[in-house]
């Protein structure tokens, strides 16, 4: 762990310095439109003519006119700073002097990431639970009954192809007129995602047992449930954290999906606002928001992996 | 027993107050903004708890269809465009028009000057987003009337299934892009391009405007006595909060803000929207004009191949709900 | 709930029948192995159809198998048309150019430690990102046509194929590599006799994992903005005209789609790396 700090923030100071280049290429055709209105005169003169203009050449001749690229309103590419400036504006500001804020209404503030985050989070963690308890119980049902084993694994298995994003609105449209709103039916979203890989997991780790422990359960003439939680169940534990990990990643995509719908709040709902109104780095700070907000999840996950298997005794 | 009795009589004396207010489930057809403006004012002054109604209004959004909302029974009246819920009604889904607060369509197509595009012929060999769900029927019926082909080609046009922003035409990926007046056409100006850079055609103008934003119920509910006396009330204090709306056009626009949920919207461009929205319900009490609904019908019907709707539709509006609630 | 009876009775007994197969002792035989799984579909299928018409579900709502497979037959032209946009030129393409990418990057990773330890984590970071907000900015980068949604699943299988393989080329055993430096062997002799072929397992775990992420890539991609066909398309503008049956069509060309290349890079699977203990059940 200690070695990867310094090559990460390598890796990252690289990144942003090419992020800072790239917002010139990227931005040149409005910059330039917009250097057009104020006067200037450019190489080629209108921008009917730049659009099919080769692009290097473009930026060559027209190079004094190019300032303004990493200050744009509607970037294409907005610059570091600006996303950094949207998630400050977004969390702190909003919060803290805003007269919906925290500090001085006492709720968190409609317009802010932070609550916004909060409404995922919710969601997320609820349909993770449902989702990896439901594949927990799965697993266990195919382990011991044969029927299940042959019948619900191929299933599983096409659930997974049948793309979520065209299910999302049906589901939430029949459980809305079933009286169910708000929280449940993105949970429900979230835990059609995240159930799949606990299975799979669980499935490998209740099997992971041989033949000489199982034999030894025999020989101590141990019922099935002790079977099942003295011995299959700690053994899979390393497949379960594995398994989970990817599970609430995958919950935390499936409620973002599960938010498009409904717009009413949580990070996908504002990651689709800013696709709206053209606020490019209001896009880009929820994306960076959720991106962290996975990153925090898994870590949690993997958290509570080393004090479990610490506690088990297992690898450390 | 008389213990039980008064706890009873007090439960139920709690219960009445709140057993006055009748619930009503209104759906939107988009997200919450200054286009449904008459409803959230009447929610925030409180027209709505005069009339003992309780409602509920439930934003809708990119993939969310109103008239299935309705069919579920998730909202009681949606908001919906004529032809789409005239499609609907075709289809299998009998839902009828009880108000129209809006007399005038505020949809348009928005082109670069420099296309050189001057009328509905030079889309030939064009590229030109349209909004889909429920929007696209206005323009494949005009596309239909004037004999253009939209499946590509140099002869006819390449339709992009555009989404809910002007980028498309900004970074020039699509030549025309459908826009309302009240939304996207003010985020086009506001991106800094002057008025002189574009060309646009009003569908108004062009004779191939439909009926927009109307509150419909299912058929089965209209026959309910009760339904129908929450629907007068409900319609009432609408038209009333349109009103007061178009009076007070800045207030407005903070009410929206207010009950935005996304955060996600400014106060520039509700008031902006405000102001166009009130050129559209201007000198509308909420009476659907029947003449308007003809020209509608008669728009969808001469789609040419492809018609939105095939038949003439029969009972797809009613006056009752609007001549009860102006009656007072 | 009496109203559902029919249903229940047909679920109950289907599940008996697969009980039975299962349960006589007949369940390794391969014919038993294949039934099983069709019959859990079936049922499935018929009770849905059934729920349908006992509980008179609006066709907007949810249409029945009978109406979805009409309609899927009907529509045979314009399914194919919009899968070709979708999964041929938008999906497989994406899938390609990730794949290729996340090979690169892995070989590299693996020569230089110093990018493992400092890119790894950074291409964690950028797997997180959800779809749902990379998707209209690279719509908006690469245009309304396929070339967005191949940069979106891109996107998506870089990171899974990434880590597959960089722990597939970790995955071989000290003595092996003795006996490649035994023969003199340098570092890209070692790694294409040696470790690319010993990756190859995790490789194929990779492109499973990845072909799944890349047909959802590519139809949640066209959400976004498309031209007027696709899968994404199709199913976004039916269920917006409420023709919820040419919703199901194109989610069950969606799903084919997924299940056929799955079930491909498996058979290619079992003949490439036939030599894995995995493969010898």
């Amino acid at each position: 762990m200690k070695g990867t700090v310094g090559p990460v923030l390598l890796v990252l100071a690289a990144i942003l310095a090419f992020w800072y280049v790239a917002c010139v290429p990227m931005n040149a055709r409005e910059v330039l439109t917009q250097a057009e209105r104020g006067g200037a005169v450019l190489i080629p003169p209108s921008a009917r003519e730049r659009i099919d203009a080769p692009l290097l050449p473009l930026l060559w001749q027209n190079s004094a006119h190019l300032d303004q690229s990493w200050s744009q309103l509607r970037p294409r590419l907005p610059s570091p700073h600006q996303v950094m400036v949207e998630i400050w504006d977004s969390t702190v500001t909003e919060e803290v002097f805003s007269h919906r804020g925290i500090v001085q209404s006492g709720e968190w503030s409609n317009r802010s990431l932070i609550y916004h985050t909060g409404v995922t989070l919710s969601a997320t963690v609820l349909g993770f639970l449902i989702g990896a308890a439901l594949g927990v119980a799965l697993a266990v049902g195919i382990v011991h009954n044969r029927a299940m084993d042959l019948s619900v694994m191929p299933w599983a298995i096409v659930s997974q192809t049948i793309p979520i994003v065209a299910i999302a609105p049906m589901v939430i449209v029949v459980l809305n007129s079933v009286g169910v709103q708000g929280l449940l039916p993105k949970a429900a979203i979230s835990a059609y995602l995240s159930f799949f890989p606990v299975v799979v997991g669980m499935v490998k780790g209740l099997r992971t047992p041989d033949a000489m422990q199982m034999d030894q359960m025999r020989t101590w003439n141990a019922p099935g449930t002790a079977v099942l939680w003295k011995l299959r169940l700690p053994s899979s534990m390393p497949y379960l954290f594995a398994s989970l990990k990817i599970a609430i990643a995958a919950a935390l995509v499936g409620t973002i999906v599960g938010e498009l719908p409904v717009q009413r709040g949580g990070l996908g709902a504002r990651m689709l606002a800013g696709s709206y109104y053209g606020q490019t780095a209001q896009i880009w700070a929820a994306l960076f928001a959720a991106a962290l907000l996975a990153a925090t999840l898994v870590w949690v996950i993997a958290m509570l992996e080393r004090r479990m298997l610490r506690r088990m005794g297992a690898a450390g | 027993m008389k213990k039980l009795m008064m706890a009873a009589t007090a439960l139920a004396g709690f219960a009445a107050p709140a057993l006055a207010q009748d619930a009503v489930r209104l759906q939107l057809q988009w997200v919450t903004q200054a286009q449904f403006a008459g409803y959230y004012a009447a929610l925030d002054q409180g027209f709505y708890t005069e009339e003992g109604l309780d409602v509920t209004i439930l934003p809708g959004g990119p993939d969310i269809a109103p008239p299935q909302v309705l069919a579920g029974g998730g909202a009681d009246v949606m908001l919906n465009w004529m032809p789409s819920a005239l499609a609907a009604r075709e289809g299998g889904l009998p839902v009828v028009n009880i108000a129209q607060p809006f007399a005038r369509s505020g949809l348009m197509l928005t082109c670069w000057k420099d296309t050189g595009i001057t009328g509905p012929q030079d889309f030939r060999g064009r590229t030109i987003g349209v909004w889909f769900f429920g929007n696209e029927y206005p323009f494949l019926s005009w596309m239909s009337q004037e004999g253009i082909p939209t499946e590509g080609g140099p002869d006819g046009v390449t339709v992009l299934k555009q989404g809910f922003n002007v980028d498309p035409l900004i970074q020039r990926q699509a030549d025309c892009i459908s826009t309302m007046t009240y939304n996207e056409y003010g985020q086009v100006l506001d991106a800094g391009i002057s008025p002189d850079e574009l060309v646009t055609f009003k569908y108004e103008d062009m004779g191939v405007a439909t009926l927009e934003d109307g509150m419909y119920v299912l058929e089965a509910n209209l026959a309910d006595p009760a339904f129908a006396d929450r629907m007068v009330r409900f319609v009432r204090a609408s038209m009333r909060g349109w009103e007061w709306a178009g009076a007070n056009p800045e207030a407005t626009a903070q009410i929206i803000i207010d009950y935005d949920e996304t955060g996600a919207q400014t106060l520039a461009h509700q008031v902006f929207m405000m102001g166009e929205i009130a050129k559209l319900t201007a000198g509308s009490d909420g009476t659907l004009d029947e003449a308007a609904y003809q020209r509608t019908v008669d728009t969808l019907l001469a789609g040419g191949s492809d018609p939105v709707i095939s038949a003439a539709p029969v009972g797809a509006w009613t006056h009752a709900i609007t001549d009860a609630a102006l009656a007072q | 709930m009496i109203v559902l009876a029919p249903a229940l009775v047909v679920w109950l007994s289907l599940w008996a029948a697969n009980a039975i197969l299962t349960g006589g002792g007949w369940d390794r035989h391969p014919a038993v192995r294949l039934a099983v799984p069709l019959i859990f579909g079936a049922t499935i299928l018929l009770v849905w159809e059934m729920a349908v018409h006992l509980l008179a579900v609006p066709s907007v709502i949810l249409p029945p198998p009978s109406a979805i497979a009409a309609k899927f037959l009907a529509s045979t032209s314009v399914l194919w048309g919009d899968f070709v946009q979708t999964i041929l030129k938008g999906a497989l393409s994406g899938l390609a150019i990730g794949c290729a990418l996340g090979l690169v990057v892995a070989v590299l990773v693996d020569r230089f430690d110093f990018l493992r330890r400092g890119l790894l984590p950074v291409a964690g970071f950028m797997a997180a990102l959800p779809i749902v907000g990379t998707a209209p900015i690279l719509v908006m980068w690469f245009g309304f046509g396929w070339e967005s949604k191949a940069a979106v699943v891109v996107l998506m299988v870089f990171f899974p194929m990434l880590v597959n393989t960089v722990a597939g080329l970790a995955d071989t055993t000290a003595m092996q590599r003795d006996l490649m430096r035994t023969f003199g062997a340098g570092y890209w002799q070692t790694l294409f006799k040696l470790r690319l072929p010993a990756a190859l397992p995790f490789i194929f775990n990779g492109l499973k994992i990845a072909s799944t992420l890349a047909m959802i890539g590519a139809i949640v991609a066209e959400f976004f903005g498309s031209p007027t066909q696709g899968i994404g398309f199709r199913i976004s503008a039916s269920n917006g005209q409420l023709a919820l049956d040419m919703v199901w069509a194109a989610i069950l060309v969606g799903a084919l789609a997924g299940s056929v290349s799955y079930g491909v890079i498996g058979l290619v699977e079992r003949w490439l790396t036939f030599w894995h203990p995995s493969q010898r059940l």
